[in-house]
């Protein structure tokens, strides 16, 4: 009997890795909220991470910038290399890190300023010394809001739409040239339209970044990402529920033909 | 475990029902068709004909169920992988059953001339097999016996070399003008068998992917005779 194997492997081309998590664990006092996460991510790719309330993922997204060191009580242990540098190093500077990694957040927070302020304050705090305005444009335009404010930057940017100021939050964030955007439910506080702006926007802006996200909305997860973390609550014999990475795979086989039956509970919804 | 999609997970198993029920019409309106074939019998084959409503009514109505719940449900993993099956088993069966038919009006054209003992025999014999691979691949599709899915293509295999011989037997029937017209008939009958038997083979690639994730043919008729 002939066989033929047909074959479905459209693997993504490996690009160069961002970030090399291994044997990460996060402790917010005595609460183990992450246990032994390791999980690389890659160049001008988006990176998703998905999983129930409490999985660990948010958390996780915010050891990518150093955001826990602002939290008294986390401990973060395992190695996180960015470029293939210790990014916890004793000799590293958390407030370099964020400038070369920006972030998203889930509700658009513009400064109390205008739309032109609000994504020229990163650079010139930074020292640009350049053509400011032409990079305003640049970053808004990146954002897929330039046409849209154009003819009234000096507009505060608390008149703009809940969809606009994300999009603005965005310019802002790559106003700085970042290496890395970390989107914390960016657009779960958008309607359906301004979800789909930011989701399209998100596919433009990995050609110059990479992209990490974290979403509740798993169709989302789909619709945007190269590849996806799935996360899930454990419950450790003590009792506590700490959060632990599954599966880490491409995208399109995590939502075709996931490898771990948890993966599968979770987003076909036989999860409880 | 808690069932987060109750409905739609109930839908699943309602286009699956519709599929087995399917099935069942499907494969019996092949046996049925040889059996009016070998008999002469013109007022079953007219049945069988008619009864080919019934699965294009299935087949229309699982399509558009089918497009309601893709639309409506984004089904992903486990879940999209047994839509895709259905849309393809649902193609599948809809295709036996119009291999049914056509054998049915042959048995009308071919009712007035002689007959060949030795065709007849491999023609039921033929018909035979293909009934027991509808059934068995649709209970392995009902069980998610990944194991009779792959049995098939054994199945399948004396209904090719039958197939195959036939060209022959009927070349041996070319003295006599009715019974080589017969014959010509016979050996359309016998493709269109070889063809069934080659839908339930089908089926049982669908129902392997389903269960593994893999799609692979089980063989590839482009390399063979």
């Amino acid at each position: 009997m002939g066989v033929a194997v047909e074959s479905r492997d459209q693997a993504l081309v490996e690009s160069p890795i961002v970030f090399d998590v291994a044997g990460l664990n996060v402790h917010y006092g005595d609460f183990h909220a992450v246990k032994d996460v390791g999980i690389q991510i890659r160049r001008n790719e988006i990176t998703a991470l998905i999983g129930p309330s409490g999985c660990g993922k948010s958390t996780v997204l915010r050891c990518f910038n150093r955001m826990n060191d602002l939290i008294e009580t986390a401990r973060v242990s395992g190695s996180i290399r960015y470029h293939d540098v210790d990014l916890y190093g004793s000799d590293v500077d958390p407030v370099q890190v964020r400038r070369h990694i920006g972030m998203v957040f889930q509700k658009p927070n513009p400064f109390p300023k205008s739309i032109y302020d609000n994504v020229a304050f990163g650079p010139k705090i930074a020292g640009f010394d350049g053509d400011l305005d032409e990079l305003v444009e640049q970053a808004l335009t990146q954002a897929a809001l330039w046409d849209e404010v154009k003819d009234k930057l000096n507009d505060s940017a608390y008149a703009l739409s809940g969809g606009q100021q994300q999009r603005l939050c965005i310019a802002r964030a790559i106003a700085t040239s970042p290496d890395v955007v970390l989107m914390d439910e960016p657009a779960s506080a958008l309607d359906p339209i301004a979800t789909l702006r930011i989701e399209d926007l998100m596919q433009g802006l990995k050609e110059n970044y990479s992209i990490v996200i974290v979403t509740h909305n798993m169709q989302q997860a789909a619709r945007v990402s190269d590849r996806t973390a799935f996360f899930t609550v454990d419950m450790e014999e003590t009792g506590q529920r700490t959060g632990v990475l599954v599966e880490f795979d491409e995208t399109s086989t995590i939502f075709t033909n996931p490898g771990e039956k948890r993966t599968e509970d979770y987003i076909t919804g036989r999860f409880g | 475990m808690t069932e987060l999609r109750p409905h739609f997970h109930d839908e699943l198993a309602h286009l699956e029902r519709d599929l087995v029920v399917m099935g069942e019409h499907a494969g019996r309106m092949l046996s049925d068709s040889v059996d009016a074939l070998i008999a002469s019998d013109v007022p079953q084959a007219k049945e069988i004909i008619a009864a080919d409503d019934v699965v294009d009514d299935l087949f229309l109505e699982v399509h558009q169920r089918w497009l309601e719940t893709m639309a409506l449900q984004t089904p992903v993993a486990i879940d999209l992988r047994l839509m895709s099956v259905i849309l393809h088993v649902n193609s599948h069966l809809e295709r036996i059953a119009d291999l049914a038919v056509t054998i049915a009006k042959i048995t009308k054209k071919a009712k007035k001339l002689p007959h060949d003992p030795t065709i007849s025999t491999d023609l039921r014999e033929m018909g035979d097999i293909v009934g027991e691979m509808i059934r068995t691949v649709m209970e392995a599709f009902e069980a998610r016996d990944l194991d009779r899915a792959l049995a098939l293509p054994e199945m399948d295999r004396p209904v090719n070399r039958l197939n195959r011989k036939m060209v022959r037997k009927v070349a041996g029937l070319a003295s006599d003008p009715e019974l080589l017209e017969w014959g010509v008939r016979m050996m359309v009958v016998s493709r269109t068998l070889e063809r069934a038997g080659d839908n339930a083979v089908d089926i049982a690639e669908q129902l392997a992917f389903l269960l593994t994730g893999e799609f692979r043919e089980f063989t590839d008729a482009s390399h063979h005779d």
